[in-house]
């Protein structure tokens, strides 16, 4: 697994390099800023956009032999795919710190910009819930399809995990009975919801995985 | 004689190309090289990615070490070494990262074994091996193949964009690898002439099928070709023919003794035979 974490970190770090430059300085901008809207699409793109560079290491190993090579490693199939799994939660956690230390910038300069503490909450759930939502329909997928079709099946993930929530926000706004607690409460189907199916996109990955031939 | 690697039987059908492999059998003993020969499209990466699991066959068994190799069992693949053709590694890694990332995999990665390859083939450490050449990226491929300390170095055209020096260099590379009698080499390839250099063994793969195994010194002192015309093929035994190619004033005749064929048809005219003539005659002639 130590070596599947590290071949992880240095796939992405490339595209990672460029996207913690260009979120230092748009977090700048936006923390200098007072725009409410700005700041909530900084935390949530912030997010997906990490996950969305995690998840294009898994295509990038099919450009050269390599990912074929890693399976004569001595390591399990499913530990490949385990180590995709956390590589995505470990740069949307990236994502995550970037979100919040622009927001607390933005929140020492101005004070906060959201109406509650909830709003600020929400938002941030927006965006893992859409990585997450993202990551558990990108791996099978891709590893069902075949990898020349790497790049479409991430933005169709991304695509779908934004309807996702949208459907979940949705339909969670038609049936919940306004109360103070509905905000909590649909925080929690979000997050549950993508977590669910973050987790149980672990186990069908596998299947698939372990029965494809490179 | 105990085999590092034995196939027995080993089957695969793609029913989208209509390619199969067909069962094929063979082994490769300890403290030698095999080589294992065949066209383009013969079945020698399929025949690879059976014994390593990248592609599940259909019937036969792979045994390496005495036993056959499942996805959970990492500790044999500790024990392997493989070189693809082409680019093995991410092309915006350096040597340096490689290593480190090896490291993670093998428990016996053996950091000062590889920066003494990277040193003897002149690969730098810090640059991108997107930069590199094609030789260098597969002298790179051998030299983290190496550095684990593997027993089985698995080959799969890991000579063929390299030139005769670079070649020639790798191969004594593997023979040296194989100086210790538990260490085995499968070397797929299509260039004849380096097998002719290291391999113990060959195995000749047509069309999914094996055609010919045979050790190699049999195949160049025993095995011959005869010329003959027309009216002398008509009169060999057809038991002596493995195969004969037509030519423009000639057949040619591949028999599996030069010497008792020599004494029997003293009129033919019998010479050595190379193992591309073997492949040759194999691949584009008949048999009776």
């Amino acid at each position: 697994m130590k070596g599947l974490l590290k071949n992880n970190f240095y796939a992405t770090l490339p595209g990672a390099k460029t996207l913690i430059l260009v979120m230092v300085l748009v977090g700048a901008f936006i923390a200098a800023v007072i725009s409410q809207s700005l700041l909530i699409a900084y935390i949530v793109l912030g997010i997906i956009g990490f996950s969305e560079i995690a998840l294009g290491i898994a295509k990038d190993e099919f450009s050269c032999k390599w990912g074929k090579y890693k399976l004569t490693l001595p390591v399990k199939r499913a530990d490949i795919i385990k180590s995709q799994f956390l590589n995505q939660l470990l740069w949307m956690a990236v994502g995550i710190v970037f979100a919040i230390i622009v927001t607390a910038l933005s929140w020492l300069l101005h004070g906060s910009l959201f109406d509650t503490p909830l709003d600020t909450v929400t938002t941030f759930v927006m965006g893992i819930s859409m990585s997450l939502f993202a990551g558990a329909l990108f791996f099978p997928l891709f590893y069902c399809f075949g990898e020349e079709r790497g790049n479409v099946l991430i933005g169709l993930s991304l695509v779908c995990s934004f309807g996702f929530d949208c459907a979940i926000v949705t339909v969670f706004n038609y049936y919940a009975k306004p109360g103070p607690q509905k905000s909590l409460l649909g925080i929690i189907i979000l997050m549950a919801a993508s977590l669910l199916a973050f987790g149980l996109s672990y186990p069908l990955t596998v299947r698939i995985f372990k029965r494809r031939e490179y | 004689m105990e085999s590092i690697l034995e196939l027995k039987n080993i089957s695969k059908t793609f029913s989208k190309s209509n390619f199969t492999l067909e069962n094929l059998s063979f082994s490769l003993p300890y403290g030698s090289i095999l080589g294992f020969v065949g066209e383009n499209g013969a079945g020698k990466t399929t025949t690879i990615g059976c014994i390593l699991n990248t592609i599940r066959k259909d019937s036969g068994t792979v045994k390496l070490f005495g036993q056959e190799m499942q996805d959970d069992d990492t500790a044999l693949r500790e024990k392997i070494g493989v070189v693809y053709d082409g680019d093995n590694f991410p092309g915006f890694w350096t040597a340096k990262q490689l290593s480190q990332v090896m490291s993670g995999f093998y428990s016996q990665w053996d950091h000062a074994l590889f920066q003494k390859y990277l040193q003897a083939f002149g690969l730098p450490e810090t640059q991108k091996i997107k930069q590199f050449s094609r030789g260098m990226t597969m002298k790179l491929a051998i030299a983290a193949a190496l550095s684990h300390h593997p027993q089985l170095l698995i080959l799969d055209e890991a000579t063929s964009g390299l030139d005769p020096i670079m070649r020639d260099e790798m191969l004594d590379v593997f023979l040296d690898f194989v100086q210790e009698e538990n260490h085995s080499i499968l070397l797929s390839s299509h260039i004849t002439s380096d097998l002719e250099k290291v391999a113990d063994h060959i195995a000749f793969i047509h069309d999914g099928r094996l055609i010919l195994t045979a050790s190699k010194d049999d195949l160049i002192y025993r095995y011959a070709v005869l010329r003959c015309k027309e009216s002398q093929f008509q009169m060999l035994d057809p038991s002596d023919v493995i195969a004969f190619r037509k030519r423009d004033f000639q057949i040619d005749v591949l028999v599996s003794d030069g010497k008792t064929a020599e004494k029997k048809y003293k009129d033919i005219v019998t010479d050595h035979v190379s193992i591309d003539e073997i492949m040759l005659l194999l691949v584009k002639g008949e048999s009776l």
